[in-house]
């Protein structure tokens, strides 16, 4: 899973939020996204809106998790 | 579209008066026109819909030396371009129908036309030289075809009330019929609510000849392993599923001889499919749509939007919870089935008005929740495997409110919510993890049924959907696993049945659904999973492909499922007549399907509230009642579809070779 990749992913997710949303909830909705694609579990600190909104985080936690396999 | 029928002898040759009889039971499937075919050991008959060649494909249709006949339901839409090869290989052509294009490539093909076909049917053939019946039915079951196997013999038509008209066939509820209704909301084929009565397979073919009965599949529904799909990239996916749908849009369009509407619901899948129309033809479009007076239902506001958008004539017919209530008895006649939900009812109304109009044919969004995963059931499965993953996190409990925004508006009731959704059958490993709530709750039904019923259920070997999921299918995604279940069960059992082909056909109109195209389905079902769904974005790639031709506020207003007033229709002031007489207690003790004592006090606590604020579970039980009753007061009490016996006018095809007879446009 490259950083290409991760951003893609990111932007496509991004052009679909809707103004106004609670962040938190926001951060919910995006790791359930995250989970899915990249096939990774978040744990409760990293579903969070600093990180899940970040690519360079999100690319480097999916790397981890995957690495951890 | 139309009726077909027909009879295999094993002795005597085929009584012509009971095909006439069988015919008669469908001739609001074809009122255009009929005919029939009988040799010494096979009889077909056929009412006809005139859609294509309307002058000139009368059937039972023949081959060049009469040796193979086609009696045929529903549309060949490659007709042309199969037309075309086979003329290049030889064959003689004496219509412009679909139909002939059948029998030859049998002749051709033999077993293997069928995965050639892109259409919508139900195929009877009978080649007498082996003296062999093949039957046929599409990929995902838009077109019905039912049998029945007798030590005499078989019946087959388009629907039960025809094979009920041989009156040695026994008419009896199927304990495991009625099971699986109570659980998946309808049978699954080959099973019907019906005892000795068979539905084909959709994908499947089956054979009748010297060599016995047999079937076989000649399609199947089946997915990637996740992660080895073929296409990675959403805006090329977005693209190629764009190119697929418009096709699928135009051929359902333009191969027609008489005129085709559309249906406008006031969601993307119809806006998509008018827009396609309306785009890409050149032809004027009629479209049709359902308006509630029960606002909660109404999406009328919509249907305006798109319909002045795109220009068309548009027509709508408002339905009120007593229309409902009038007509159920006549859904019921048409389904042949018990259903949970009075959905169907405004269906049939609709078809009622498409064909008041002069129109025939309509195309409609029906399938794109199946193979595009909008429906919620999607959603809470993919939320539930997340909230699966840490049941003790508050964030992730969250998730739930990203389905159902009243919790996050309510928290008080979140976390008993969250409990009862989440908590029952969570095992991530369970290959029906997305059905197990709507089974579960399905399944209160049967809470009611009589103890009699309960214990031949008991008894009965009913098959288990989840065991025939194919080999292989543990490495597909879970949505893959919840599209197979969901295609399985509630599209092929329901939504083209009860609500689909027979609220159709009730008043002679044919539906067109470009989402069952072949190429689409195959195409789809080989999507990456978040490509359908992104996230909790459902139906991603279809509003991604089609952002420029439906109104923004139509692409993302919150998916609003089809429903319509359920079972608060029997309980106003204005309760039909009929509701009394067959939710009696004789007629349910007649029955013998459900408890007297658990019935009257089910109706009791409805009649005390008028039918206000029933909960969905009592609404489900209330129509899973009543439409026992009906299907049984006409299908087993009363005289098996006896009532909707027309008489038919003079055949257009007669050809009786036991006589000798023989008349042939």
């Amino acid at each position: 899973m490259n950083r290409d990749t991760v951003e893609q992913v990111l932007r496509d997710y991004n052009a679909l939020r809707r103004p106004g949303t609670d962040p938190e909830l926001e951060a919910v909705r995006a790791a359930v996204l995250l989970e899915d694609v990249f096939g990774v579990t978040l744990s409760d600190a990293e579903i969070d809106p600093a990180v899940v909104a970040d690519p360079s985080a999100v690319a480097a936690l999916v790397a981890r998790r995957r690495g951890a396999r | 579209m139309c009726g077909v029928c027909g009879i295999v002898s094993y002795g005597a040759p085929p009584d012509l008066e009971l095909l006439r009889r069988m015919m008669g039971r469908l001739g609001h499937r074809g009122p255009d026109g009929n005919g029939y075919y009988r040799d010494r050991r096979a009889a077909l008959g056929h009412t006809r819909l005139a859609i294509i060649d309307t002058s000139g494909g009368a059937q039972p249709l023949c081959n060049e030396d009469g040796t193979v006949w086609v009696t045929f339901n529903g549309e060949i839409f490659n007709y042309v371009e199969l037309g075309e090869e086979l003329r290049h290989r030889g064959h003689t052509f004496r219509t412009a129908s679909d139909t002939e294009v059948i029998v030859h490539a049998w002749e051709e093909w033999g077993e293997e036309c069928f995965a050639r076909f892109n259409g919508q049917w139900a195929i009877a053939l009978w080649d007498r030289r082996a003296e062999r019946l093949v039957l046929s039915r599409d990929r995902l079951g838009v077109r019905p075809l039912f049998f029945i196997r007798l030590p005499t013999g078989l019946l087959f038509a388009s629907e039960v009330k025809s094979i009920f008209a041989d009156p040695s066939v026994e008419r009896a509820f199927d304990p495991a019929g009625l099971d699986q209704t109570f659980t998946y909301w309808s049978p699954v084929a080959p099973r019907t609510v019906f005892g000795g009565i068979e539905q084909l397979e959709p994908g499947y073919f089956a054979v009748l000849d010297a060599g016995g009965f047999r079937k076989a599949a000649y399609w199947r529904i089946t997915f990637p392993e996740r992660g080895h799909e073929p296409g990675q990239d959403a805006q090329e996916n977005a693209e190629a599923l764009r190119e697929r749908l418009i096709e699928a849009a135009r051929l359902r369009f333009l191969r027609s001889d008489v005129p085709v509407g559309a249906y406008l619901s006031g969601g993307l899948d119809s806006s998509v499919t008018a827009a396609i129309i309306s785009r890409y033809t050149d032809a004027p479009l009629h479209t049709f749509s359902l308006r509630f007076s029960d606002s909660e239902f109404d999406e009328g506001h919509y249907q305006k939007q798109m319909s002045a958008m795109l220009g068309t004539e548009h027509q709508d017919i408002m339905v009120s919870p007593s229309d409902i209530a009038d007509v159920f008895p006549d859904v019921i006649r048409h389904a042949e089935t018990p259903i949970l939900r009075a959905a169907p009812a405004p269906l049939f109304l609709l078809s009622k008005l498409v064909r008041e109009n002069g129109y025939k044919v309509v195309v409609t969004g029906e399938g794109a929740d199946e193979v595009l995963a909008g429906y919620d059931i999607f959603r809470e499965a993919r939320v539930r495997l997340f909230w699966s993953r840490d049941p003790g996190s508050a964030k992730r409990s969250r998730a739930a409110e990203l389905l159902y925004p009243w919790m996050a508006r309510s928290p008080g009731r979140m976390p008993a919510f969250a409990r009862s959704f989440f908590g029952r059958h969570l095992d991530p490993g369970d290959p029906a993890l997305s059905h197990r709530p709507r089974w579960d709750s399905t399944s209160v039904i049967k809470n009611m049924l009589s103890s009699d019923l309960q214990n031949e259920i008991g008894r009965a070997d009913a098959e288990d959907v989840v065991a025939a999921m194919p080999p292989g299918s543990e490495c597909w995604d879970p949505l893959s696993r919840g599209q197979w279940l969901e295609m399985t069960t509630l599209l092929a059992g329901y939504i083209l049945a009860s609500q689909g082909d027979r609220m159709l056909m009730a008043n002679s109109v044919e539906g067109r659904f470009p989402f069952l195209d072949r190429d689409v389905v195959d195409f789809t079902n080989a999507l990456p999973a978040r490509h359908k769904l992104f996230g909790l974005e459902e139906k991603y790639l279809l509003k991604r492909a089609f952002a420029d031709l439906v109104p923004d506020d139509i692409v993302h207003r919150p998916k609003q499922p089809y429903r319509a007033p359920d079972a608060a229709s029997f309980f106003g002031a204005d309760r039909p007549a009929w509701f009394e007489e067959v939710m009696s207690e004789r007629a349910i003790a007649a029955a013998g399907v459900f408890e007297p004592s658990v019935v009257a006090g089910l109706l009791a606590k409805c009649t005390r509230t008028g039918g206000e604020k029933m909960s969905n579970t009592d609404n489900m039980r209330v129509l899973a009642i009543v439409s026992t009753q009906l299907t049984h007061e006409y299908f087993i009490a009363g005289g098996g579809g006896r009532a909707q016996e027309r008489a038919l006018p003079d055949p257009c095809v007669a050809v009786d070779l036991v006589t000798e007879d023989r008349s042939v446009p």
